[in-house]
């Protein structure tokens, strides 16, 4: 693995969900044993979906190699205001939004003060894609259209059954970028041909993914040393306004 | 490092205007990953004439007849023909299996249950498995292919993508609950697989990987998708190797350098179709 760059994991998740746990100790562990050096987590489980105090704070009140994008269901109404600048004050560098756990069409204006707030907040807002309704990546489009001031992410690249969608996706707006942490490397690699390096996050979805294997599997892909620089670091230091 | 059989490839010319891998193409991949065996699907006969990318496909696989296995996919749209047409693949011992994709094909099989009846009931008299794309609405939904199951639970369904991104605790419960219904783990990830084994069980999640819907490079990232689960070396040896062996009676019939070598002896005999 290349050392011309620090590895920064765009896509982490912390929590326990249906069949999936992960705590700081673990993660930090599985990022010393891969070479990153910083991981961006947002909760999941059920502080994703409902007890967003308790998930912002795993992932908000972490050491210094893991930093974190609050989340919010827009149904919450005013308390989610609230919440979302109790996050700031904790650091978080962005928002994640999962429309199929948290029930709600990105299009829907309940959540247009989320995003509003976030502009305000100058945060990037990732959402989860891929899934039919609620998570349809073209749902984002039309968002990023409406609010061309926020950058967004397609959370897990319209993995699985949308991923024919990602490329056209992200050539409509000029503030969408791409998450890979589940997309296969070729959907990945399609998206940086098309459209260049400067749109692609390298993400791992642990612990839904691991490291190991999305690392492998760029590097089959034989990017040259500025693509794979943008992917891995300076992307997500620009989105998320790092300092390295 | 356990020998590896490919549930889930594609063998065709191309996927709609994209070229896709060759015979030897696909051959030279197996043999550069450590993949003996892969069981072989068309892609265009989802959208075309079945009869005809059946043969083509047969005559694709027969350039390696000890490594890729032919699975026949019909069009059950067409009512009885498809149930003819599925028998007179099947008369062939070279076929080892039915692949459905319904999302492609346009059908929900609530639509045709006469006739998926019949074609389940088929494949369960030739004892060869029948494995439908999952997880995606509104044809292939994982609840609807695992309903399949219940239908003719003499007949072995596979659930083609384990859940895929969104099912796979259903899926995982499906499998388990349901003896006739497997999982082929093909395109989600670690952290899923070990759902898929300790719910469903290791001897019923089988390995694939898509290869022909997407080029080699996609082989070594889902055997990866294997190997770095944590599962145990016995369970890695059931899901990339012996769950598939055991679905395709390789034992009892086992793969022949040449297609002429495989009579249909080891076929169980025939019996009317009862609808």
């Amino acid at each position: 693995m290349s050392s011309q760059h620090r590895f920064i994991d765009a896509h982490a998740m912390l929590g326990n969900e249906v069949y999936l746990a992960l705590d700081e100790g673990e993660l930090v562990r599985r990022m010393d044993d891969a070479g990153i050096e910083l991981a961006i987590a947002r909760p999941m489980g059920s502080g994703l979906v409902v007890n967003h105090r308790e998930g912002n704070d795993l992932v908000l009140k972490t050491g210094p190699r893991i930093r974190g994008l609050a989340s919010i269901n827009p149904w919450w109404g005013r308390p989610a205001l609230e919440e979302l600048a109790r996050c700031r004050d904790l650091g978080a560098v962005g928002l994640f939004l999962d429309p199929l756990r948290q029930g709600f069409f990105p299009t829907e204006d309940i959540a247009n003060p989320i995003y509003e707030r976030a502009a305000e907040y100058g945060w990037p807002i990732m959402f989860r894609t891929g899934t039919y309704v609620f998570a349809d990546v073209i749902a984002v489009v039309e968002v990023a259209r409406r609010f061309p001031q926020i950058d967004f992410i397609a959370g897990f690249g319209g993995y699985a059954d949308m991923w024919f969608e990602m490329t056209a996706a992200i050539g409509a707006v000029p503030n969408l970028y791409l998450d890979g942490s589940l997309l296969w490397a070729e959907g990945i690699e399609e998206v940086i041909n098309t459209h260049g390096a400067g749109r692609v996050l390298f993400g791992s979805a642990e612990p839904r993914n691991r490291y190991r294997v999305n690392l492998r599997s760029l590097e089959r892909l034989e990017l040259p040393d500025d693509v794979r620089r943008a992917i891995f670091c300076e992307n997500a230091e620009r989105l998320f306004k790092l300092t390295a | 490092m356990t020998r590896i059989i490919d549930f889930h490839t594609h063998l065709d010319e191309r996927w709609l205007h994209v070229k896709t891998a060759s015979a030897a193409d696909m051959i030279a991949a197996l043999d550069r990953h450590g993949v003996d065996i892969a069981c072989v699907f068309t892609i265009m006969g989802f959208y075309e004439d079945c009869r005809a990318h059946n043969d083509a496909l047969l005559e694709r696989a027969n350039f390696r007849p000890d490594r890729l296995i032919p699975f026949v996919t019909v069009d059950p749209k067409v009512g009885a023909d498809a149930v003819d047409e599925l028998e007179r693949c099947l008369a062939n011992p070279r076929f080892r299996g039915v692949k459905f994709h319904p999302w492609l094909q346009a059908f929900a099989s609530s639509m045709l249950r006469d006739t998926m009846l019949q074609i389940l009931r088929v494949a369960g008299r030739y004892q060869v498995p029948v494995l439908f794309h999952d997880g995606t609405p509104p044809y292939s939904t994982t609840y609807q292919i695992a309903e399949l199951a219940r239908w003719a639970p003499e007949t072995t369904i596979v659930l083609g993508h384990a859940g895929s991104a969104d099912y796979v605790d259903p899926a995982a419960q499906l499998i388990r609950d349901l003896p006739n219904l497997y999982g082929n783990y093909c395109g989600s990830r670690p952290g899923d697989l070990l759902h898929l084994v300790a719910t469903g069980g290791a001897d019923k999640i089988i390995f694939g990987s898509d290869f022909g819907a997407g080029t080699w490079k996609l082989l070594p990232e889902r055997i990866d998708n294997v190997l770095e689960a944590g599962l145990s070396p016995a369970d890695v040896d059931s899901v990339l190797y012996t769950n598939a062996a055991r679905l395709l009676h390789l034992e009892e019939q086992p793969l022949t350098r040449r297609p002429s070598e495989t009579n249909g002896a080891a076929r169980p005999a025939k019996t009317e179709v009862k609808s």
